[in-house]
């Protein structure tokens, strides 16, 4: 008799779980969805501002950037994605020094660390929330972030200070 | 209320006007070929297209949204795709059985579909055992997935059709009885006429509890039947990558695809025809008034409305639950649902024998 | 200590003691020795090692070894056991794993990278590479040059090694691992059940799972040796792709013991933000641990909940940490930046929200009659093997054995907040479900301690230019989403580690399928799988 007590009993609640389990499906089956339609609704996507979508330099108003081509970024890389193109040349004041001539940033091969962007003693690279960085062949993917005709920010002027958040301790 | 045997017959005897009876016959027969395989494909991209919004839906999601309005034609872009896809042929497979397999798939759910009554004297084939035809020609199919299992040199294929088989046989029971049970009630197993006793009112009210009891029991049985979720175990993605079918390609494996979403539409017209009144509008003995206005709505509307209110019941089933391992799914067979059945359809009997129904 | 030192002194009159301040005893000992040594270290009453930490393969420059970390939960005392094999050419030590079960896959895996052969390891087959590759690659005079690329596929041996000892002479046995007749069917390398690229040969009679045999390795990237080569903050990087659902805490672990090695203080402030963190994170990961356990046992809809609420987390991570999936937000002395402005309210709306979501999930999942049939009393795992297979985390937790690392080795701030450790009696599949679920609940609890607390002050130490480590072995762990995460460095007191060895939780729960499967259905192997819940980068590294 007990047994089949059980086996009723049993029976009963097992189909109330199922029941509850459809009503509830069916509650969310009427609720909002929460599917973002992109690209439609793109202008009002929210990405982070943090987010690290790909490196890029700094560059002023009158296309002046930071980078002094000291290579610190390049040796901080743990992937070999930074190469820094220099030449030495004499400046005005008869001075040898370094002038930054590519900054080559291969995109595919790029962990987002941020080591590089943390270790720029001149704040001169960042990362942007862009991206949309798919394209279709590899070669596309190596940048050159340094813009074409770009120079070093002239010394007075001091290093605009970078994002806050981007770049906090910085090491000693 | 419209009756489309007007236009059938309309057709026939302005054929058999033009031309000997044997040439009208003739040209009937393709005519109705044509037409039952273009509702068939109809149908199964509508089906599909509801599986995927519906399934959406109870997912947060939207569901297919590119092609068309809201997604509408997704389902023609798919089929488009699928017919000029490659069909593998594959080495080391038996390829005689191997191409025939989803053939017969497709040839059972048409079979199958050929007998449902969409409205008032629209049925292709109807006869004195109908119900028992249609039983039995919806359950062909599960030849077609044994062979693609054996034929497909698959190890996965193999045991998705072996669960597939034990599954068929074991739920082709359920079916059997549960139309069994409203047969003794009915009187009769003639498609036509079961629909049509349903006049003043529908079976599941008609026959009560052990109505009520034989339409869970098969709405169950059909949902296995058709090897959907939570009964998909031949094809359980997470265990066998795709059962049956895996080695299947382009058009063949969309044959399984589609007899799917058919097969579902039968079982869900299947439930309508017996146990909810077929095309017949709902008939409240004694109100007259009431009966009257609900004569005005179509048949066929009546017929397809009941029809996708229990599609998307079935459809609720898969998208809710979890899947059952086999050998619950035996055991919810053998020890739950077959006995019930069993004393259902005796309960039944005395009912009848005792005249208690309504 | 006195006691383990005198027993081990009585057993092992040669071994060489290491005198160390505050941390657990280490000892060098001979092969010799240490195969006398083992069956005491397990049974002695004073002594009980039940739980094999980890064994640390390592080329010591002129000898190859492996160092053993052992635990007691009876007596919650450890023990490290250096052992060094004689030869360099045919370095031989003997086996535990007839002792603790997962010596099994950890010694298999320090036999592909340094070649040393266990003697009477029941199986001695590569774990992670191709059974065809040259050389060992951890040893440090590896050249990668005589390892050409292979496109050509691996053809999977039917049969493996033993090596046994006859009378001090090692002889090479054949053992078979599947008859010719068996049914093996290949789950996997690419299957929607193992999660990613894991494979399992499983051999079958019917619907019943005989044997299942794990290949592991298809996604081996050799981070340990990728680090051998990288300066600290480098190897930073690594961490968040071994297991990227516990990334924050696997990094969490790399940098405690970096900066527990050079006796660094880390920020308050740093600490809660820390400890915020890894708690979303474990709730991210339990949320995507019910979002695949639904899908594998063929519920597709809770899956799609599972990923809308993780969702909420990432993007709360996204805003501060600007990394979703992989945060690199742990540093050297503290975080990379300060907590965005709105994370204390973002994570204070999605603490109140997920109760009534979680809700949600047991009643169109956890109540239902057919996934509870489905996974009660399968896959059951005593507390024993737990503790043999080495099993960490909610999986250990399910099987009553207490192994919370916040609980009984606090870290952080841990000892601060008030959450209970969520254990469970039977060990089987819905224990293992039912404790993250629970631990979700206690991780929010712990969240919402810490919100209203955060202090201010600076978010990272400052830190030198250039890192160094003293010299010394250092080891942290921490709990991640799937268990103790463990990290061990070596260093010779250069910018560079000298090994670095990740013990990843993954690997105990991959090792002990086979067990639990063994005698189940095909279904149930996939229950067992999605309950362990293993990632698989974390297993390959």
């Amino acid at each position: 008799m007990n047994s089949l007590v059980k086996y009723f009993s049993d029976f009963f609640s097992a189909l109330k779980s199922l029941l509850t389990g459809m009503k509830t499906t069916l509650k969310v089956f009427f609720r909002k969805k929460t599917t973002e339609l992109y690209p439609e609704k793109r202008g009002s996507l929210y990405v982070a501002e943090q987010f690290r979508g790909r490196l890029e330099m700094v560059h002023t108003e009158d296309n002046h950037h930071h980078c002094v081509a000291c290579g610190i970024c390049q040796m901080n890389c743990p992937n070999g994605t930074i190469q820094v193109e220099s030449q030495t040349v004499t400046n005005a004041e008869g001075k040898s020094e370094k002038v930054l001539v590519a900054y080559r940033y291969d995109l595919g091969k790029c962990l987002f660390c941020e080591l590089c962007v943390r270790t720029c003693p001149h704040h001169a690279i960042r990362f942007t929330n862009r991206f949309e960085n798919a394209v279709f062949t590899r070669e596309k993917l190596a940048l050159v972030l340094n813009r074409p005709g770009s120079s070093l920010q002239p010394k007075p002027a001091k290093p605009a200070p970078a994002d806050t958040n981007t770049n906090p301790a910085k090491p000693e | 209320m419209f009756d489309f045997s007007v236009v059938t017959t309309w057709i026939d005897e302005g054929l058999r006007g033009i031309m000997p009876a044997s040439g009208a016959i003739a040209i009937e027969c393709v005519l109705i070929g044509v037409l039952l395989l273009a509702v068939y494909a109809v149908f199964a991209l509508v089906l599909i297209l509801a599986e995927r919004k519906v399934c959406a839906a109870f997912q947060c999601r939207l569901g297919p949204n590119r092609v068309g309005p809201w997604g509408s034609i997704q389902t023609v872009a798919d089929m488009v795709k699928i017919i000029t896809k490659e069909i593998i042929s594959i080495r080391h497979v038996d390829s005689f059985l191997h191409n025939l397999a989803p053939f017969l798939v497709i040839i059972a759910s048409l079979l199958a579909f050929s007998c449902i009554p969409f409205a008032k004297g629209l049925q292709i084939l109807d006869f004195n055992v109908g119900i028992l035809f249609m039983v039995a020609a919806s359950s062909i199919g599960i030849v077609g997935i044994l062979l693609a299992g054996w034929s497909s040199n698959n190890k996965f294929s193999l045991i998705g059709a072996m669960r597939s088989g034990a599954q068929m046989i074991s739920y082709e029971l359920s079916i059997g009885l549960s139309i069994m049970t409203i047969v003794v009630l009915s009187g009769t197993m003639q498609i036509s006429e079961l629909v049509e006793s349903q006049n003043d009112l529908w079976f599941i009210f008609k026959g009560h509890i052990p109505a009520c009891i034989a339409f869970v029991v098969y709405l169950i049985a059909g949902t296995a039947e058709t090897n959907r979720g939570p009964f998909d175990l031949p094809e359980a993605e997470s265990e066998l990558t795709a059962g049956y079918h895996t080695e299947y390609s382009g058009m063949h494996f969309g044959f399984y695809y589609v007899a799917e979403f058919v097969n579902m539409f039968i079982v869900a017209a299947i439930a309508t025809t017996v146990f909810l009144g077929g095309w017949m509008p709902l008939h409240i003995p004694g109100l007259d008034a009431f009966n009257q206005a609900m004569d005005y709505i179509p048949s066929l509307v009546w017929f397809l409305a009941k029809s996708v209110v229990m599609v998307f019941v079935i459809m609720w089933f898969k998208w809710t639950f979890p899947r059952l391992r086999i050998d619950q799914l035996i055991r919810l067979e053998w020890k739950y649902l077959l006995p019930l059945n069993l004393v259902n359809l005796i309960v039944m009997v005395l009912i009848v024998a005792l005249g208690w129904h309504f | 200590m006195s006691t383990i030192k005198s027993i081990i002194q009585e057993i092992c009159p040669q071994a060489v003691f290491q005198e160390t301040e505050n941390a657990p005893v280490q000892v060098r000992l001979q092969a010799a020795e240490l195969a006398k040594l083992l069956k005491p270290l397990r049974e002695d009453a004073a002594l009980q090692f039940d739980y094999l930490e980890d064994l640390v393969g390592m080329d010591f420059g002129e000898k190859l070894g492996v160092i053993y970390r052992l635990y007691s939960t009876v007596h919650n005392h450890r023990i490290i056991i250096e052992c060094q094999a004689e030869s360099r050419q045919e370095p031989e030590l003997p086996t535990l794993s007839h002792i603790w079960a997962i010596a099994n896959f950890y010694e298999r895996e320090v036999f592909d990278f340094f070649g040393i052969h266990f003697i009477g390891h029941p199986d001695m087959r590569r774990l992670f590479l191709r059974s065809d590759h040259v050389g060992y690659p951890l040893r440090k005079d590896y050249d990668p040059a005589s390892n050409p690329l292979k496109l050509d596929a691996e053809c999977l041996p039917d049969d493996t090694s033993v090596y046994v000892d006859h009378d001090g002479k090692t002889q090479i046995e054949g053992h078979t691992l599947f008859e010719k007749d068996e049914y093996v069917v290949n789950i996997g390398p690419q299957h929607p059940a193992t999660h990613g690229v894991l494979h399992f040969q499983v051999s079958l009679q019917g619907e019943i799972v005989k044997k299942v045999d794990v290949h592991c390795g298809y996604i081996h990237r050799g981070i340990e040796k990728m680090c051998e080569s990288m300066t600290y903050p480098q190897t930073l990087a690594m961490t968040d792709r071994l297991d990227y659902l516990s990334a924050h805490q696997n990094r969490h672990a790399l940098c405690a013991c970096i900066e527990d090695a050079m006796g660094m203080e880390v920020p308050r402030r740093a600490q809660y933000i820390r400890v915020l963190m890894d708690e979303l994170s474990r709730i991210q990961s339990h949320l995507l641990f019910y979002a695949t356990f639904c899908m594998d046992l063929g519920a597709l809809t809770p899956f799609f909940y599972g990923f809308r609420d993780r969702e909420k987390i990432l993007n709360i991570f996204e805003d501060t940490t600007g990394g979703r999936l992989i945060q690199n937000y742990n540093v050297i002395g503290g975080v990379a930046r300060d907590l965005h402005p709105d994370f204390i309210k973002k994570t204070r709306e999605f603490v109140e929200y997920l109760p009534g979501v979680l809700k949600e999930y047991h009643d169109v999942f956890t109540n239902n009659v057919i996934f509870r049939q489905r996974s009660k009393g399968i896959g059951l795992l005593s507390r024993e093997q737990a503790l043999s297979f080495g099993i960490t985390g909610p999986t250990a937790r399910a099987s009553n054995l207490a192994c919370d690392v916040r609980k009984h080795n606090p870290y952080s701030i841990y000892s601060e907040v008030l959450f209970k450790e969520v254990l469970y009696k039977n060990g089987d599949c819905l224990d293992r479900y039912m404790v993250r679920m629970d631990e979700i609940e206690q991780s929010l609890s712990i969240i919402s301690q810490l919100l209203d607390k955060i202090p201010q002050g600076d978010y990272c130490a400052k830190t030198k230019p250039v890192i160094k480590l003293p010299e010394g072995r250092f080891f942290k762990s921490v709990e991640t989403a799937r268990g103790e995460f463990g990290v061990f460095i070596e260093s010779r007191g250069e910018k560079y580690p000298y090994r670095l060895k990740f013990h990843p939780p993954c690997l105990p729960l991959v090792s002990v399928v086979d067990t639990l499967a063994s005698g189940n259905k095909i279904a149930d192997l996939i229950t067992i799988g999605a309950s362990l819940d293993y990632v698989v980068p974390d297993i390959d590294r």
